[in-house]
């Protein structure tokens, strides 16, 4: 039982961050048709940066995470300025860039930390939050939940009830309507990228005191945005945020009763079984012939 | 009997109907005419007809069968061949390599003989006949040329000789006379006909009305999605609605 | 092929046999690897050359290895045998992943099989018995053909080119033939192609399942030489490798990936002789030279190396 409720708790924390690992993606891929394979490392340069500032240099926990988010953001800026829009017209062309982009931000995570063994940040919020007679949380990953959420919203309200919100979905569901219709596509798609890679540099942050930092721990963030995205659909964001939590629950749980490489295997599996049925995912939209 | 039958064919993506309850038939050797205003869905019931869609509704009844939603190159095997609109070619691919793929199902090879080259005859037979192809058509002086860097006329007589490589005894064809010159079109109007003398059977997409008066023995005239009249090129020329669809449309 | 590009052949292969003689001990081991992946980059091509970029190649390669280790290793096949078992395993696999995988195309296609791969070597780390787990598996052992010791890279690399030679020659082959036309055909516009009768998911499936028998073929050599098959031998950061010198190489002609990965091996060890970038930032080197590859030279250095050859267009099919 206390296992179980445990898992409960784990999935809704895990759900919070594969939402904001699998959102950015989404929004890069549905707005600008292209796929950044370097999305786990703008999360890993996120954890870096807080890394950098908050263990290494005593720079508040709280100022750190700002820093982190526009430091990733400014990433995906320059990537989309130099990477993506010169191929736009070859989207594979704009993927392969990204994962050189990849290899590159590695090394360079590489050469920051040093070699050795993986970072680590001691959790600034290092109470314990108790819950009936068994249920323990750390404050930490409660935080990181309250704000992953709490971004969500606010990209939920940026999207929806914002004239450029509004231009961004424009622009994923129809880019030459919209270019048509007098919307800037590089702006549009400037600005795609920087909420999107802020989230992944968000994340990262959040992700900093909570695991182990070391230059490849995007590689399982890739892994599950993927996952999500596909799984919620590649142009939905609301669905990659329910697919996000759903399959938290599903890996988390697994997991904490088998075993979580065979966890991983079973998402891959449910993500190709998707790709065969319905491509555009649960909540996709199809795109005619 | 008709060699190609459309029966009540209706064709919907989500809400929007392009092909609503269509029927016409093509008697063999003859040259259909298939017209319309922009939006028809002309293009879209060749595509029906030749296995890229599946219809919604109804049957496209081919030399006897019913070939509704069969695959295209089981549809292509059976003798109905395709055009594209817009010229469709293999770009990076010589003149003759792209006429070669033409003939596909009579010369295809096994992973067997590619390796070993034990069908080295039927290849040779193969490449005679997409030469004789090629001088029809018009191509053979230019066959070692790449297909993207030749002229506008001579690619869209290229994709013919594609398709006709194929050995089609229907060809259904989607706006081959688009953005021709007069004297293109004379030239591509004379290929058509020693088409028909060659006993093929063709249907006909197309907005140039000189073309589709001087070579279409019958029109079937669709709007909106609808059969809006059938008849001669004399009778059609002269019907009130169809008149009225190409100027209320525009074309 | 004409008379001038065999005898070019003939003088690479004569200078190929003799070049080991000449190198240091580790530099045979390196001529080993470099005929092993001219093997899985040419292979790789044949993919390719349906316009579908796959990711679960190098993992195909893994599929043979592992084939091979285990036939030779637990069940006492020779080297001769669980080879061709080898390269036969990895297209059964791919046959079968066909039937899902060709459903996708691509984007969709590109990370279904990145996820079949990822699963197929999650799968690998997880059943300790009988793959080994993170550990793979060790002591494999070396082909056995009379007296020769293939424990020493010479031998070993001379039956390694002689393997490589007849599947290169074999692949060629299809490049030139009727199915390789078709192939392209499919390649440039696939519609089209079915117009006129051609089953584009038999072809598709055709490149898949031929070029992991090859690239399944190329594992049980690098394995057998390494004696130990692990997971992590076939992860993506190889497979990034293979796509970064074909595109690098170019994709046009059969040539063009040889290209690409020799110039490239000669160039990674150019820089970690020079000492001039330390070990460690070497996976920066490729990335740059892998967006730069794309942004300034899209058709690879077998397209500068035509421009500079060629004298008129259209002369050389």
């Amino acid at each position: 039982m206390e296992l179980f409720l445990q898992s409960i708790v784990n999935s809704l924390i895990q759900g919070g961050f594969f939402a904001l690992w699998a959102v950015g993606l989404v929004l890069i891929f549905g707005v600008m048709g292209v796929v950044n394979f370097a999305h786990g490392e703008l999360v890993m340069v996120g954890a870096y940066t807080v890394w950098l500032l908050h263990a290494q240099n005593d720079v508040p926990f709280l100022i750190a995470i700002p820093v982190a988010i526009i430091i990733a953001m400014m990433i995906g800026l320059v990537m989309e300025r130099f990477l993506f829009r010169p191929n736009r017209t070859d989207p594979l062309a704009g993927l392969i860039c990204s994962i050189g982009v990849l290899f590159i931000l590695q090394v360079i995570a590489h050469e920051v930390g040093g070699t050795g063994p993986a970072k680590q940040v001691a959790p600034p919020f290092n109470q314990i939050v108790e819950i009936g007679e068994s249920l323990r949380i750390p404050m930490q990953r409660l935080f990181s939940l309250g704000v992953a959420i709490a971004s969500l919203g606010v990209l939920w309200f940026f999207l929806t009830k914002t004239k450029l919100g509004w231009a961004l979905r424009a622009v994923a569901l129809d880019r030459e309507a919209s270019a048509l219709q007098g919307i800037n596509i590089n702006r549009i798609s400037m600005i795609a990228i920087g909420v999107g890679a802020a989230m992944a540099g968000l994340a990262g942050a959040l992700m900093a005191p909570l695991q182990n930092i070391t230059p490849h721990m995007g590689h399982n963030v890739i892994i599950t945005a993927f996952i999500v995205t596909i799984v919620g659909g590649v142009g939905s964001l609301s669905g990659a945020v329910a697919a996000a939590f759903i399959y938290a629950a599903f890996h988390t749980f697994v997991t904490a009763y088998f075993n979580g490489t065979v966890a991983t295997i079973c998402g891959l599996l449910i993500m190709v079984v998707v790709l065969i049925i319905k491509p555009t995912g649960i909540m996709g939209v199809k795109v005619s012939e | 009997m008709a060699l190609l039958e459309v029966k009540n064919v209706t064709k919907q993506f989500g809400g929007l109907t392009a092909l609503n309850d269509v029927s016409f038939s093509v008697e063999k050797g003859e040259i259909r005419g298939l017209i319309g205003p922009n939006g028809a869905g002309k293009s879209t019931m060749f595509k029906n007809i030749a296995g890229f869609y599946t219809p919604t509704k109804g049957e496209v009844i081919y030399d006897g069968q019913n070939i509704a939603g069969a695959h295209p190159c089981k549809v292509s095997g059976m003798g109905l061949v395709r055009t594209f609109q817009e010229t469709t070619l293999f770009d990076e691919m010589s003149v003759f390599e792209n006429a070669l793929v033409g003939c596909h199902m009579t010369a295809r090879s096994n992973l067997f003989s590619a390796i070993f080259g034990s069908d080295r005859q039927r290849q040779k037979i193969a490449a005679e006949k997409t030469m004789d192809v090629l001088e029809f058509m018009g191509l053979a002086d230019r066959k070692d040329q790449l297909a993207s860097e030749l002229p506008l006329g001579s690619q869209r007589a290229l994709a013919m000789a594609i398709s006709l490589n194929a050995d089609p005894k229907v060809l259904l064809m989607d706006e081959p006379f688009a953005g021709m010159n007069p004297e293109e079109t004379n030239h591509m109007m004379d290929l058509t006909r020693k088409l028909q003398d060659k006993g093929i059977t063709i249907v006909l997409v197309e907005h140039d009305m000189k073309a589709v008066m001087g070579l279409c023995g019958y029109l079937t005239v669709l709007c909106f999605g609808s059969l809006l009249a059938e008849g001669t090129p004399e009778e059609i020329r002269n019907n009130e609605k169809v008149i009225q669809a190409y100027l209320g449309g525009g074309s | 092929m004409s008379i001038k590009n065999l005898i070019i052949c003939i003088v690479i292969l004569a200078g190929l046999v003799a070049l080991p003689h000449f190198l240091a001990y580790n530099f045979q081991d390196l001529l080993i690897f470099l005929a092993v992946n001219v093997l899985v980059v040419v292979s790789y091509r044949l993919v390719t050359l349906t316009g579908e970029w796959s990711l679960i190649h190098v993992v195909m390669m893994g599929v043979g290895a592992y084939a091979s280790a285990m036939l030779s290793k637990m069940a006492g096949f020779p080297f001769w045998i669980s080879m061709p078992i080898a390269g036969l395993t990895a297209a059964g696999i791919a046959a079968l992943l066909c039937f899902p995988l060709f459903r996708m195309t691509q984007f969709y296609f590109l990370i279904g099989s990145f996820a079949a791969g990822e699963a197929i070597r999650l799968v690998w780390i997880y059943f300790i018995d009988p793959f080994g787990g993170s550990s793979g598996i060790n002591n494999l052992p070396p082909p056995e053909l009379g007296d020769i010791d293939f424990y020493e890279p010479i031998p070993y690399f001379y039956m390694t080119l002689i393997i490589v030679t007849i599947s290169l020659f074999i692949l060629y082959r299809i490049e030139k033939s009727r199915v390789g036309l078709t192939l392209n055909a499919v390649h440039w516009k696939a519609p089209l192609a079915e117009s006129v009768g051609v089953d584009t998911w038999k072809y598709r499936s055709l490149a898949l399942i031929v070029g992991s028998f090859f690239v399944g073929i190329a594992g049980a050599l690098k394995v057998h030489y390494l004696g130990v098959v692990t997971p992590h031998q076939f992860g993506i950061g190889v497979m990034v490798f293979v796509l970064i010198w074909v595109i690098v190489g170019g994709y046009a002609s059969f040539v063009g990936p040889i290209i690409g990965v020799v110039v490239l091996t000669v160039f990674d060890q150019g820089l970690r002789a020079s000492g001039i970038v330390d070990p460690a930032v070497q996976p920066a080197v490729y990335g740059a030279v892998l967006i730069a590859s794309i942004l300034f030279m899209p058709e690879g250095l077998e397209g500068i190396g035509k421009r500079f050859f060629s004298k008129s267009s259209g002369e050389n099919a």
